[in-house]
């Protein structure tokens, strides 16, 4: 099973129903999800409520993780899917569909407190993404995954990873003009 | 701003921290969740023989389908499936983005790019897709009739009539995908409405 040992002997306690074991999985790898979460939904709340269900999801699904891959990507697989999902549900919600793309723009949360200018300005360039492409983002540039994973993850051709990640630059490069780089 | 200094931007920005009472308490709250769920199960791998010939069964006729249908598109189609703008679903992604401002969307051998129009003027009108291959050297672009686009070294005017037939007007040729005109012998050009 690939991932830490660490990761692997929680597990393996975890499937013989030790929700302890679980709940320490859960500690070691909230961090990443939550932060994969929020990028995607610009929201504190929502990322917890999302964290929430991939954690759970990915304990149901638990006895199918074949160690193909890191623990940590598989998650991070199980929560960017299911915030594809509930961008799906809040644009219906809100009723804005388009017939091309989503494009729902979410606000960032005021409550949301970001710790500078440029994080807020590139979270609200994020949330400005139709949702596939910021996911592409979020995995190629946050998670550090080559194309070919973020195929995987996305269950799509890397071609069509390609594609997302180019047009997602160009609308990024134009939200952020001015911002200092260096 | 060029790729290095967007993903410098990118990387640099952070997170509003999550204050501390929710990281200790939100493992606690997963486990309240999955005490209310039932454990979780290896997935079996116990199969029934008349499962298996049936899944069996099934597979070939979708095989025997998908090689019959493979065949009758391999005779008509002479684009390659691997050509990025030959799918629709990605056009109009980025169509999308830049509602009225796409003059077209260029592949060649440097790469993708993006023809804007610096005001939203582009009439809407359905994409065509033009592959143009001069040699070995293949262009492929999206565009809409009426623009003059520069590809394969030259300046071409894309044009589509009411039938559907699209006109192609370069500098050295003129190519028709109805009645087929041609003017130049190197050139083998493929057109089609998305």
């Amino acid at each position: 099973m690939a991932g830490s040992d660490d990761d692997t002997k929680l597990i393996e306690q975890s499937l013989t129903g030790d929700p302890e074991a679980y709940a320490a999985l859960v500690n070691q790898h909230q961090k990443m999800i939550r932060a994969v979460a929020f990028r995607m939904t610009g929201s504190l709340d929502d990322a917890e409520e999302l964290a929430q269900d991939a954690f759970l999801s990915a304990y149901r699904q638990l006895g199918s993780f074949g160690g193909g891959s890191k623990f940590s990507t598989w998650l991070c697989k199980i929560a960017i899917n299911l915030s594809l999902d509930w961008r799906r549900r809040e644009s219906r919600r809100s009723d804005i569909h388009s017939k091309w793309a989503e494009e729902t723009v979410f606000e960032n949360n005021p409550g949301d407190r970001f710790p500078d200018n440029l994080s807020r300005r590139v979270q609200d360039a994020l949330n400005r993404l139709p949702a596939k492409q910021r996911a592409a983002i979020v995995l190629t540039i946050y998670e550090n995954q080559s194309h070919a994973e973020a195929a995987k993850t996305l269950r799509c051709a890397e071609a069509t990873i390609s594609w997302r990640v180019f047009a997602a630059r160009q609308k990024l490069k134009r939200l952020l003009k001015g911002l200092p780089h260096e | 701003m060029n790729r290095p200094e967007l993903e410098s931007i990118l990387k640099k920005s952070r997170l509003p921290e999550i204050p501390e009472e929710s990281l200790a308490i939100f493992p606690r709250r997963i486990v309240a969740g999955i005490k209310r769920n039932d454990p979780p199960v290896r997935t079996a791998r116990n199969y029934s023989p008349h499962l298996a010939w049936a899944f069996g069964l099934a597979a070939c006729v979708v095989i025997a389908f998908a090689i019959g249908h493979w065949r009758v598109r391999a005779g008509k189609e002479k684009i390659p499936t691997n050509d990025t703008l030959a799918s629709v679903k990605l056009v109009r992604e980025t169509l999308a983005m830049f509602p009225n401002q796409v003059r077209a969307i260029v592949e060649d051998e440097h790469g993708m790019n993006l023809v804007l129009s610096d005001n939203n003027d582009v009439p809407t009108s359905p994409p065509i897709y033009i592959r143009i291959c001069d040699g070995k050297q293949c262009s492929s672009l999206v565009t809409f009739s009426g623009q003059e686009i520069q590809i394969a070294g030259q300046n071409i005017t894309v044009l589509s009539d009411a039938s559907g037939g699209i006109i192609l007007e370069g500098s050295k040729f003129v190519w028709s995908s109805t009645s087929r005109i041609y003017a130049s012998s190197n050139l083998k050009i493929e057109a089609k409405t998305l």
